[in-house]
């Protein structure tokens, strides 16, 4: 097991109050598997990948629970050991293409900066030639045109889908065991998200890595993943391989995400949307988070959060698949 | 490059109409209040009591019968030539009483101006980066107090307590009386004593300038941590900060190296005004210390009734606040790629 | 994380209030700021039934004393509390210091709502335009505006009290010519980024003149970073007004002034410091509760709603 986040709490402290951001997460990732977090916005996700890494905003905190990522408790580490942590064991990408490279250094620098950071680890020495070739090399390796001129460039003179490869081939050259990428391709026009997402497929089978693949979307998430975990309000509400899940989705709000894709069969103005809106986390609804939007309300969903139940070979919360005590 | 040549064309420029743009505001303001060629003459004549026949030669002499726009090109063109007029007191030109006090001021100013863009930047990065915490806490409550606090009473306290109860260091002039100054090479005091090799009159220049320096920093350095906090908490949330920290850098590079670089390009403005402005802004410091730069001349000035000096230092501060913001916007395309290279 | 709180539907003055509330050091800066303009109106009402029954008594019959006139056997009494007319001392002319503070909370508090709103008015009428119609009118603008920008605020001020004669209306005069740049390049700034916005963009298709989209969208959704800096502009003004004052600049016959008062006192300081100190922290405290608020505001513009 790579990464074990068990009962994971992390609020936020806000003028209106403390927010509870995640409530309670279990997720584990194995060696070499892809998993996508896919929720709508304020759902958690992000949060969740930012826990992980430990880049929680200034006003975030882990109120309860744990992240275990290669056999290191990630929220009682201290400040050295999680520099040591960043980069190896785990290495994050962010939406903005615009904002992702330093706009004041060129791109070499900022690979070199990298490169000096894992030699220091490696307790190697560090030679800035050696380190260009090697990821002119790592460039290639992403498909990036050009490497030679390119690294030689400012940020503002790449394009969107250029700077996320390059992004992508700086965690390349950390070789971390846990990748995350945060809706890496959301801020990316169609076919370059395309390229980019054909990239990651292949990259994570040649590096076996394990990749947490952050999306709002679910047909990008089916395109890459090998499970899903679906998150609400801030829980994990449905967790299992992606055929499974896309193909027979059994918590009411998956049904209502893989609905509200528009597939090519129906008409045009058919397209269906989720009725209602995310829950205000400031004040969540009682019991489960979903009942204000949900078709199959039943009374008891009202008043209790439904435990974590195995059904059909997945994890999911829900009181329509709890089985009746017996 | 190409781009940027052209960059500061366009700079220079602008520079150059904003200049001509204030001698016409300082023209206009002095037409208004002396609509006449012989209220025009009463300004500039030494004699406060002149008789008319005196005060129209005087509007003769100096062209105040003219039509209204080439008294203008006149006097751009003087001002561009470093022509502002005799003074009233003393007699001589105007540009060589700035050139004597000038230099004065502009050293304690440097020195202060200095002191509190060191201390803005680092107590503004400080608090960003620790912000909501303790530290964040202390640096607001430390800025709010001393830029709040008015320049004048910075002053007595800090001459009360470092003159007066430490007795450390002298709380007035500019050096010893005692000591002879030394012969006028630069007109910068220190320099001077430096080049003549007199250390005795040296210690004694640097000795006097502490007190209104440390004044003058102390009282300005509130506006850069606080521009510089927030521009630092901007950039803190950026990806590519954290993108800074998942490559493992440790924070002090992080903050330093990568979040304050880029915060800078605001705060290279508001550094430059700082420059250009101190000398401007120093009056009162100069006043409370007795040390006689630009700013004691221009209020001795006002109580003498002295326009023409008046007029003077205002179009030569202006002058060095254009200056200072296009020297900025230079550091803008030194600092910022996408300036130079787009 | 800005996406993780739901703020849509959050706005308004109830918001703003709420939000300046929740901070303790914002609420306490209201507190002071309301007591100040209170006072100020309050007082400066009193000042204008002196002037208009020229009964000048009325001026100080909230005070503790006649702030003007000498009681010479008064002279520096230190400050203390068993007597409200000396609590905090009094000048070498025996006149209270509390009475003359009190007596002189008009004009700072016109001088600070006047300069920042006159500024702001101007600032609007360039900054505007400049940015919404860009290209030359722009250029002349801005090249006008920099030049204002340029003069040395303080010699500015001085050189204006002396070619329009002292007084109060020069020194409020030369306070906004020095301070409308600033919004100038403020209005401009946000004019340029909101003249592409959609509700611009289809007020202009359906034929909206442009002095009607500068009214009815530019000015209105501009207005908000405005008032956050104006707000910290409010203890600015009040800090170079009182620094004129210590020069000696735009001060009246028999009208104290916190700035000449430190002034005054300059001469009998350390032994009688509360004539410096006084009206020095009087100022500070003044110009500190208005940054409170003011960087509260900032915050609240700049999206810092989280911490």
């Amino acid at each position: 097991m790579l990464l074990q986040v068990e009962d994971l709490h992390v609020t936020y402290d806000t003028v209106y109050g403390t927010l509870n951001a995640l409530n309670g997460v279990n997720l584990s990732i194995e060696e070499g598997e892809t998993v996508a977090l896919v929720g709508e916005s304020g759902s958690g996700k992000s949060t969740l990948g930012l826990s992980i890494v430990r880049l929680l905003p200034p006003n975030g905190r882990y109120s309860k629970g744990s992240i275990v990522l290669n056999g290191k408790n990630v929220v009682s580490l201290s400040g050295s050991e999680v520099r040591r942590m960043r980069g190896t064991d785990v290495f994050m990408v962010f939406q903005d293409p615009l904002n992702t490279l330093n706009p004041v250094k060129r791109v070499s620098t900022q690979v070199l900066e990298a490169l000096a950071v894992r030699a220091k680890k490696e307790n190697k020495a560090f030679d800035q030639r050696e380190g260009i070739s090697e990821a002119i090399e790592k460039f290639k390796d992403v498909r990036l045109p050009d490497p030679e001129v390119l690294i030689h460039r400012y940020p503002h003179q790449l394009s969107g889908g250029q700077i996320q490869r390059v992004v992508i081939a700086i965690g390349l050259l950390l070789k971390p065991k846990l990748f995350i990428a945060d809706e890496p391709t959301s801020a990316l026009d169609v076919t370059i998200q395309a390229q980019v997402l054909k990239l990651l497929n292949s990259l994570k089978s040649e590096y076996k890595m394990s990749v947490i693949f952050i999306t709002h979307d679910i047909s990008v998430a089916y395109v890459i993943a090998d499970r899903f975990a679906v998150l609400y309000g801030g829980e994990v509400s449905e967790i299992g391989e992606v055929s499974k899940v896309v193909k027979s989705p059994l918590h009411p709000y998956t049904k209502a995400l893989i609905e509200s894709i528009p597939k090519r069969s129906r008409k045009e103005g058919e397209l269906v949307a989720i009725p209602g809106s995310p829950p205000n986390m400031l004040s969540p609804p009682t019991g489960c988070k979903f009942h204000p939007r949900c078709p199959y309300v039943m009374d008891v969903c009202r008043t209790e959060n439904p435990p974590y139940t195995e059904a059909d070979e997945r994890t999911l919360r829900c009181w329509l698949y709890e089985r009746p005590p017996t | 490059m190409a781009g940027f040549v052209a960059f500061l064309i366009r700079r220079v420029a602008n520079a150059f109409v904003t200049i001509v743009l204030m001698i016409f505001l300082v023209f206009i303001l002095v037409h208004v209040v002396a609509p006449t060629p012989i209220d025009m003459a009463k300004l500039v004549s030494p004699n406060p009591r002149a008789s008319m026949q005196d005060l129209e030669n005087i509007a003769r002499d100096h062209g105040f019968y003219e039509p209204i726009y080439i008294q203008f090109v006149h006097y751009v063109e003087q001002v561009l030539t470093g022509n502002l007029g005799t003074d009233l007191q003393q007699g001589v030109p105007e540009v060589d009483l700035i050139a004597q006090y000038l230099p004065i001021s502009f050293e304690m100013v440097l020195a202060g101006s200095i002191l509190a863009v060191l201390v803005g930047l680092y107590t503004g990065a400080v608090s960003a980066s620790n912000r909501g915490g303790a530290t964040d806490y202390a640096v607001k409550g430390l800025y709010l107090v001393t830029w709040a606090a008015p320049i004048f009473v910075v002053a007595v306290i800090v001459q009360l307590v470092f003159a007066f109860w430490l007795k450390l260091l002298p709380a007035s002039g500019i050096a010893n009386p005692l000591l002879a100054t030394p012969t006028r090479v630069t007109g910068f005091p220190l320099l001077d004593g430096i080049i003549a090799g007199d250390w005795a009159y040296s210690w004694s220049v640097v000795q006097h300038m502490i007190l209104p320096a440390l004044t003058l920093g102390l009282a300005s350095f509130g506006v850069v941590t606080r521009l510089t906090r927030a521009t630092m908490v901007d950039a803190l949330d950026k990806d590519y900060v954290k993108l800074a920290y998942m490559k493992g850098l440790p924070k002090r590079k992080v903050v330093y190296g990568t979040a304050l670089r880029n915060a800078m390009i605001p705060i290279v403005t508001l550094i430059a005004l700082i420059f250009g402005t101190a000398v401007g802004g120093a009056v009162v410091i100069e006043e409370l210390f007795n040390y006689r730069g630009l700013g004691y001349f221009a209020v001795a000035s006002v109580y003498n009734l002295n326009y023409v000096a008046i007029l003077a230092i205002t179009i030569v501060l202006g002058i060095s606040v254009i200056v200072a913001n296009f020297i900025a916007d230079v550091l803008y395309g030194v600092i910022d790629p996408r300036v130079r290279l787009s | 994380m800005e996406n993780e709180v739901p703020l849509s539907g959050q706005s308004g003055w109830r918001f703003t209030v709420r939000f300046l509330v929740h901070d303790r050091a914002a609420l306490a800066g209201l507190v002071i700021i309301g007591l100040f303009l209170g006072w100020g109106l309050v007082e400066g009402v009193m000042q204008y039934i002196a002037s208009y029954t020229h009964v000048a008594s009325w001026g100080w019959k909230l005070l503790p004393s006649d702030p003007i006139s000498l009681s010479l056997k008064n002279s520096l009494a230190a400050p203390t509390l068993s007597n409200l007319n000396n609590l905090f001392g009094a000048n070498y002319e025996g006149q209270s210091v509390l009475s003359q503070l009190l007596y002189a909370t008009p004009h700072d508090a016109t001088a600070s709502v006047l300069v920042v709103a006159s500024a702001i008015a101007i600032g609007m009428m360039i900054g505007i335009p400049a940015g919404y119609i860009g290209g030359w009118t722009d250029e002349i603008l801005m090249r006008i505006t920099d030049a204002f920008l340029a003069f040395p605020y303080l010699v500015l001020a001085i050189a204006f009290s002396v070619l329009l004669g002292e007084g109060f209306t020069t020194v409020l005069l030369a306070l906004v010519l020095i301070w409308w740049p600033t919004y100038a390049r403020y209005f401009r700034a946000q004019a340029i980024s909101l003249k592409n916005r959609n509700f611009v963009e289809a007020s202009k298709l359906s034929g909206v003149g442009p002095l009607k989209i500068m009214l009815r969208h530019i000015f209105p959704n501009s207005i908000d970073p405005v008032i956050a800096q104006a707000t910290l502009d409010f203890g600015s003004v009040i800090l170079l007004y009182s620094t004129l004052a210590f020069l000696g600049i735009g001060l009246e016959l028999n009208y104290p002034e916190w700035g000449s008062m430190s002034s005054l006192g300059v001469s009998y300081f350390p032994a009688s410091w509360w004539l410096v100190l006084v009206p020095g922290a009087t100022i500070m405290v003044i110009v500190v509760a208005f940054s409170l608020i003011g960087d509260r505001l900032q915050d609240l513009v700049a999206g810092r709603l989280t911490y």
